[in-house]
């Protein structure tokens, strides 16, 4: 699922974007792979904590460093941001009230990665942009 | 309906497809439908409001939808389920999201309504429906088409 074209050049910002697409990827091939889903369910239960953590871990120290290097666009990202978190919170919610039904499940992996992939592609490129032309817009 | 509508789509298209699959789009001949009806496997549509009111119907291949996905995680896709269908439906999202920000370039002031996933064939959308629209689109992995009906609602 990674590809190096989403490397944006700041050490610990790439690293914890590798970190967070493997863990995606591992979450795809579990929910797609054949079995019962009771078998995967506690798999998917801690992919789900995990994901709970590090997206805002990630997001945090991600706008830490735009901040330190006076990214202008920080109030926007860090919009995004909350709207995502947002959205992983409220599929956190409906897998404890459907008991982690399949479907939603199935759901809530093809929105985080479509929307992950977006975002490291897209919108977190501007920030190694901004970096690399020495800080200007 | 204006170019200007059709444009701000068509370039978000390309736009998404080139970064989310390095995929490059070619345009196929416009025509005008007077119903939209599903043309395909798994379909995507989006309300927009605001200075433009209406719906944009997206319509993938079965095939295709799965080679999508395939190149974003890397792994086979078998069938069409909600993981297939919801990794979709956020890509319409994301580019109807930056269609909208194209469009407020025009001086059109809009918003989406989060997409609304249909699978299956010749089912029909609109509502007390106007002419769509339709903007065929073809790509190494396959064809597939967006049919646009959009008014102005600015007197």
């Amino acid at each position: 699922m990674w590809k190096e074209k989403y490397k944006i050049g700041v050490e610990l910002i790439d690293g914890q974007h590798k970190e967070l697409f493997r863990r995606v990827l591992d979450f795809i091939k579990t929910v797609q792979a054949e079995g019962p889903w009771e078998s995967k369910l506690s798999e998917v239960k801690e992919t789900m904590g995990f994901m709970k953590e590090y997206v805002i871990i990630h997001f945090s120290d991600e706008e830490v460093y735009q901040r330190e290097i006076g990214y202008p666009d920080y109030g926007k990202h860090r919009q995004i941001h909350a709207k995502f978190k947002n959205e992983v919170q409220k599929y956190a919610e409906r897998f404890q009230q459907e008991a982690y039904n399949e479907e939603t499940v199935q759901e809530f992996g093809g929105k985080l990665m479509a929307w992950l992939i977006n975002h490291v592609a897209g919108e977190d490129q501007k920030i190694g942009d901004y970096q690399n032309r020495g800080g200007s817009i | 309906m204006k170019s200007q509508y059709i444009n701000s789509f068509y370039k978000a298209v390309m736009d998404v497809f080139k970064l989310m699959l390095d995929i490059k789009l070619e345009k196929g001949e416009l025509r005008v439908v007077n119903d939209m009806v599903t043309g395909n496997d798994a379909n995507v549509t989006i309300g927009i409001t605001g200075d433009l009111s209406g719906s944009v119907l997206f319509g993938f291949p079965k095939d295709m939808n799965l080679e999508m996905v395939r190149i974003m995680s890397g792994v086979e896709m078998k069938k069409l389920d909600s993981f297939i269908s919801s990794a979709l439906g956020e890509m319409v999202n994301i580019i109807s999201g930056n269609a909208v920000t194209n469009l407020s370039r025009e001086n059109y002031k809009c918003d989406i309504v989060p997409p609304q996933i249909i699978m299956g064939q010749n089912k029909s959308i609109s509502m007390a429906t106007d002419k769509a629209l339709v903007l065929p689109m073809e790509t190494e992995i396959g064809g597939f088409e967006i049919n646009i009906s959009l008014k102005e609602t600015r007197i």
